[in-house]
């Protein structure tokens, strides 16, 4: 085992390992770690943009990403032996994207009635659509 | 290879670049810089909702307000390629070098002006730089 290396360094040891990606915008990125720097910024390959929905996922191949590092909320390591151990059941693009979308629907819906609601009482509601879920 | 490297490499590439405000930016990258501003030619912007477009001859990004950007995969082979061709070319760089030192320090013996001035440039080269040899 390499001793410990400060800061972004140690992610030297990540390279061509396959990795999960969390940005800040929720979006689930799954790909080969190729390039890194200073601030983690991320060069992924052959990746995969994970969409899930209650207990289905559907991957949409997406080739090369270079990430800006302040974007990533969440980056790890995917222990390829249990990789698929989860109860999670992997379905094709089009059905995640059409059950995206309803629950989308959904949740929009509700915002939307919060807002109205809180403007009714003379609250300000926050943002419709959060570009930032960590902000 | 760095990430920033890499997309020195992909200059003249087709390339999707997506902004923190969701905006999508498809063009052929005409240059970048250090801080990830980017410089695009034969621009379609999206926007977030994918409901509207714009299409431009020329448009500059500033880093700051990339999220990500996706590049085509041909752009990482190149990269492989330069970075043997490289390679290939700094060992043949420092094999001629190599040479040239041995010949100038080789020849100890003779002690002609010219050879002198070469022996104690060869050895000085060879020593010379951050070759550390202890």
């Amino acid at each position: 085992m390499t001793d410990y290396l400060p800061g972004t360094a140690g992610l030297i040891e990540d390279i061509d390992k396959k990795h999960l990606v969390v940005l800040r915008d929720g979006r689930t990125l799954i790909g080969i770690l190729r390039a890194i720097d200073q601030f983690a910024n991320l060069v992924l390959h052959q990746t995969v943009e994970r969409i899930h929905v209650d207990g289905f996922f559907g991957d949409i191949p997406r080739g090369i990403f270079v990430v800006r590092g302040e974007n990533v909320a969440l980056f790890g390591e995917v222990d390829l032996e249990n990789e698929n151990r989860g109860n999670l059941q992997e379905v094709s693009v089009e059905e995640i994207l059409e059950l995206h979308q309803q629950v989308t629907a959904r949740k929009d819906e509700l915002e939307r009635r919060k807002s109205r609601a809180m403007r009714e009482r003379g609250l300000i509601p926050h943002q419709d659509v959060p570009d930032d879920l960590y902000f | 290879m760095l990430p920033l490297s890499l997309l020195k490499t992909a200059v003249n590439h087709p390339m999707l670049v997506e902004l923190k405000n969701g905006e999508t930016y498809n063009g052929h990258l005409v240059n970048c810089d250090n801080w990830m501003n980017l410089q695009l030619r034969e621009v379609i912007c999206t926007s977030r909702d994918g409901d509207h477009f714009w299409r431009m001859n020329e448009c500059y990004v500033r880093g700051s307000t990339i999220k990500y950007l996706r590049i085509p995969d041909e752009v990482i082979d190149m990269v492989k390629e330069e970075n043997t061709a490289r390679m290939k070319a700094a060992k043949n760089r420092n094999r001629d070098q190599n040479n040239r030192n041995n010949r100038g320090g080789g020849r100890g013996g003779n002690r002609g002006g010219g050879r002198g001035g070469n022996r104690g440039g060869g050895r000085g080269g060879g020593r010379g730089g951050y070759n550390n040899q202890r």
